[in-house]
């Protein structure tokens, strides 16, 4: 009963503000109330059994992506198109499609037969390293994938570098650009 | 009346059709790429969800998957960012109908 009430004002909040990023005019709002959103989709893991996912939801999702988010808007002054209008006539052929999309999702939801687990194991910090640094050759082999997910991160922050920089070139070749 | 799987599926659903909503219906090129997160995150509950109602060993599955989930997401925000960074410098523009340069 308590956690029902939980999830209630957690879902509610989650909700609220993700209307609020669909509503609000300034792109600085609308990365607010996204982290509002995240956190509270933090607290419902949390609910449910997953304290390590909430944790790393908070730290990764609210604190690095957001962050990025706020900074590129404040550094880019994305206010500052007032031309730009919120929505446009194929907005209103997107909403009711979207609601009727969602209505056959869960119309096929609600049908289903879903019941919790009681032997279902909670997702604290030992379970999931251990489950995800298991390299015994007949593991899952999770190590692997997060190997992966290195380079891919690297080659992201690399991409995002290149794409970013101004000129192409030499720092040399930069200053003297500056200096005629 | 207690906490049901079912409800958390409906929420993540719901959630999901907003940010879709907001990628596909807003203008502002900020706000596409925020709906993208939102339904990101919506698909991250909807795993956690599901993991709860599968037996001990199937539920560790949706403990990890959601960790690689917001890996990649990370790795999308920043791609994606650059790449609004580097138009807006030309186009001085976040309307997502002026980045239409690309026709065959």
């Amino acid at each position: 009963m308590l956690a029902l009430i939980y999830f209630i004002i957690l879902g509610v909040i989650a909700v609220g503000a993700a209307l609020c990023v669909l509503l609000s005019r300034h792109p600085l709002y609308g990365a607010l109330s996204l982290i509002l959103s995240m956190v509270s989709l933090a607290g419902i893991y949390g609910l449910v059994g997953s304290p390590f996912l909430g944790v790393v939801q908070v730290m990764v999702y609210a604190g690095a992506i957001m962050m990025l988010v706020t900074f590129v808007i404040m550094v880019l002054n994305g206010a500052r198109d007032k031309r730009t209008p919120m929505f446009d006539g194929v907005s209103l052929f997107v909403i009711p499609a979207v609601i009727v999309l969602a209505g056959l999702v869960g119309f096929a939801l609600v049908r289903a037969p879903l019941a919790f687990d009681s032997a279902t194991l909670p997702g604290s910090v030992k379970l999931t390293s251990e489950t995800l640094f298991d390299m015994a050759a007949t593991g899952p082999g999770y190590f692997l994938l997060f190997e992966i997910i290195g380079v891919l991160l690297l080659s992201a922050m690399v991409a995002a570098i290149f794409l970013a920089k101004k000129h192409l070139g030499s720092v040399v070749a930069e200053n003297r650009e500056e200096t005629h | 009346m207690e906490l049901q799987p079912m409800y958390i599926q409906i929420l993540a659903l719901v959630i999901f059709a907003i940010g879709l909503t907001v990628a596909i219906a807003r203008r502002n090129l900020f706000f596409v790429l925020m709906g993208v997160e939102l339904a990101l995150n919506a698909v991250n509950l909807s795993f956690v969800g599901f993991a709860k109602t599968l037996p001990a060993e199937a539920s560790v599955v949706g403990q990890i998957v959601p960790l690689f989930s917001i890996a990649v997401a990370a790795a999308e925000a920043c791609v994606g960012f650059a790449m609004v960074i580097m138009i807006f410098r030309n186009k001085e523009s976040v309307d997502a109908d002026s980045y239409s340069d690309m026709k065959g």
